[in-house]
């Protein structure tokens, strides 16, 4: 019964028996550097239902970013290339779509957004003519008047006030909160049905964080079976916003639970460590926990355990032999030797039903 | 209680703006508007609040580098620094008599690959404190620079390599043993920790715990993440649109904050915790207005929940509070 439990206290939480929206599988994608092949993703599975929050987190060179861009196809070629995989939405492999119809999936069916928009946002552009630029791509029916007053629908909704005023300010006359208000008023004109948010607060302070973040929540709300991807380095975000995370490290997940698993009962000595580094107002003053070392560069990862180099609980077979993706009777999922006596072991392309949602 | 090693008092710190064709100076940001504390020796002061409320322009400040940085700009009231012969007044102080002070106050900055020089090795930027600021032969220098990355975690046999060649924990790390060289009094950390992995961060926070303790250290730490601030101060400072609103024990501010915008700023700082009850959570609306446009008396009631007329008139005093610490805040 614990799905319904999930349910109930998940009001965003997907219903276990639906069909996913988005189906990754076994994807990997390779950087060719001087001196080699650097694997930043490396054979990741997972899906997302309709209506989740799914968390994806991780230390820098985690792959997580790289594993986003991949979804959406904007990886960099060269150096990049997409090595294998498989990308299902709607029916759809996306990594065999034609450049023109993977353009009309961007935007209209899958949007992004990212940490600094500034970067995302042309500098010598209003804002109004981005708006209507991008609706009118993806709209050509749509009339110039038609457009302007989506556009400002949009930037009401994300609360910019004065909108049909500020259509005409240039982005650097937005402040850095602001300017991310107009990231999400572009990432939703066209309603996509999957935002893939990028470390969307990261840049912002805590106060205006709590207003984005809630605002990203309400306007996925309005829409039947919206869903986010998360991506981010904050651990207290993901608990805050998501029902599911995903836990990489050098390319690879590591653990994947619903928040409440996660944060009660950590499993992989990745995730243990992580959480008991955050400083919190419970623990005390004592001095932190800490991981030893630092994230290896890429291209240096051990040939075992990506982790095995910095884990507390290593063996000699961690060093040796890479281990197989777990379940436990919960349904989590644990990268790790030490869990598989009490574990069965998931084939390296992991059935839906075991990842989408916790297993009754 | 331990005896004052700086205090600042009213401190005015005004940016010029620059316009018109000639670029003359047409306004004056006031960025920092009559700040007042004081650092007790071995403690950690933290110094929070949103980009824009003056703490970075504070922490430059105290080690005088503003006039240096940002032409024209203005600076009113008095930065006392107790050294063992005596206090010294920083502010008026002219170049050629600030660098004796630079030995006993040492900056540690956010981005440690921005403050190295990338052509140097590491040994070399270490060193460059001690020719400045010691006396010592190049054996002694060579020497203290080794013990000083066997200190922060390094290894000696590093100083022959380059910036380019550590990560941004070891950075960091770099960083600090280069503000330690010339054993200085009072180390100022200017976010210190924001741009390094959770993991890593863990690291640098507990070395400079040690530190601290070792070598009898005094931390100004400012940051933006109030997780990390309550961890490691002794005491908070909050501050809002160049306004201290709120000073007090961290535990104190952090737990049971006073001024309506400490309650908010800590308030809305997320909680690894998704059991946690989130009832109590003020979003405050709107942003932080422009400092060219700071609002009359209480420079937050544009944003305050509990904002009376009152609050138009005059710029609230810190005042005591129930609680121990002081607010400037008559209504809270």
């Amino acid at each position: 019964m614990e799905r319904d439990e999930n349910a109930a206290k998940n009001p965003d939480g997907a219903a276990g028996d639906r069909a996913p929206l988005l189906s990754v599988r076994d994807l990997a994608t390779y950087f060719r550097v001087e001196g080699g092949v650097a694997k930043a993703v490396d054979g990741i599975s997972f899906d997302v239902m309709p209506g989740e929050v799914l968390g994806i987190v991780g230390e820098s060179g985690s792959g997580k970013s790289v594993a986003s861009l991949s979804i959406l196809r904007l990886i960099p070629d060269p150096p990049g290339h997409i090595a294998r995989g498989e990308i299902r939405y709607g029916g759809r492999d996306l990594l065999k779509l034609s450049y023109q119809e993977m353009r009309s999936i961007r935007g209209n069916e899958i949007a992004m957004i990212f940490q600094e928009p500034m970067t995302a946002l042309n500098p010598v552009f209003t804002i109004g003519f981005q708006l209507i630029e991008t609706l009118r791509q993806h709209h050509p029916q749509m009339s110039k008047q038609e457009a302007f007053e989506r556009a400002v629908l949009r930037l009401e909704q994300v609360k910019i006030p004065d909108a049909a005023k500020r259509m005409r300010d240039h982005p650097h006359q937005f402040s850095g909160g602001m300017r991310q208000r107009v990231m999400i008023a572009m990432a939703l004109c066209c309603n996509p049905q999957l935002l893939i948010a990028d470390e969307p607060t990261t840049a912002l302070d805590v106060t205006t964080q709590a207003q984005i973040m809630e605002l990203m929540l309400t306007l996925r709300a309005r829409r039947e079976g919206g869903s986010i991807i998360l991506i981010t380095h904050d651990l207290a975000v993901v608990a805050e916003t998501c029902r599911r995370v995903i836990v990489m490290y050098g390319g690879k997940i590591q653990e994947v639970g619903t928040v409440d698993q996660i944060f009660s009962s950590p499993r992989h000595p990745y995730t243990i460590g992580l959480l008991e580094s955050l400083p919190s107002a419970q623990r005390g003053k004592d001095r932190l926990h800490t991981i030893p070392g630092n994230v290896p560069y890429i291209m240096d990862l051990p040939t075992g355990c990506k982790f095995c180099t910095r884990c507390e609980k290593v063996i000699d077979r961690c060093h040796q032999e890479e281990p197989e993706l777990h379940q436990l009777k919960n349904g989590q999922l644990v990268r790790c030797h030490l869990v598989e006596d009490e574990a069965v072991k998931v084939s390296g392309d992991m059935p839906s039903t075991t990842t989408s949602a916790p297993a009754p | 209680m331990a005896a004052p090693l700086l205090e600042v008092r009213n401190l005015k710190i005004g940016y010029p703006v620059w316009g018109g064709i000639l670029r003359h100076k047409v306004d004056e940001v006031q960025a920092v508007d009559g700040v007042s504390f004081t650092l007790r020796k071995g403690e950690t002061l933290g110094l929070v609040g949103e980009s824009g409320c003056g703490k970075s322009t504070v922490a430059k400040a105290v080690i005088n580098i503003l006039r240096a940085t940002v032409p024209g700009v203005h600076q009113q009231g008095e930065i006392i620094f107790h050294t063992t012969d005596g206090p010294v007044e920083l502010l008026g102080l002219s170049r050629r008599r600030m660098r004796p002070m630079r030995a006993h106050i040492q900056m540690i900055f956010q981005d440690p690959f921005s403050s190295l020089n990338p052509r140097m090795t590491i040994g070399s930027m270490i060193e460059a404190p001690l020719r400045l600021h010691t006396a010592r032969t190049r054996k002694e220098r060579i020497d203290r620079v080794h013990w000083l990355l066997e200190r922060v975690g390094l290894q000696a046999s590093q100083a022959s390599r380059y910036p380019h060649e550590f990560s941004g924990g070891q950075r960091q790390r770099i960083g600090i043993a280069r503000a330690l060289a010339v054993n200085p009094q009072l180390i100022i950390a200017d976010e210190p920790v924001s741009a390094l992995d959770v993991s890593v961060q863990a690291q640098v926070l507990n070395l400079l715990a040690d530190l601290q303790e070792e070598f009898d250290l005094t931390y100004l730490f400012v940051a933006h993440d109030l997780s990390v601030v309550h961890h490691i101060s002794d005491r908070i400072a909050v501050m809002y649109l160049g306004h201290l609103v709120e000073i007090g024990a961290a535990d104190t501010v952090y737990l049971q904050p006073a001024h309506p915008y400490s309650r908010a700023l800590i308030s809305a700082v997320p909680e690894p915790d998704p059991q946690a009850d989130r009832s109590g959570r003020v979003v405050l609306e709107g942003e932080i207005p422009s400092p060219l446009a700071k609002p009359s008396g209480c420079a937050f009631r544009t944003r305050c929940p509990i904002v009376r007329p009152e609050c138009a008139e005059a710029v609230p005093p810190l005042e005591a509070k129930e609680t121990g610490q002081l607010a400037a805040c008559p209504f809270s």
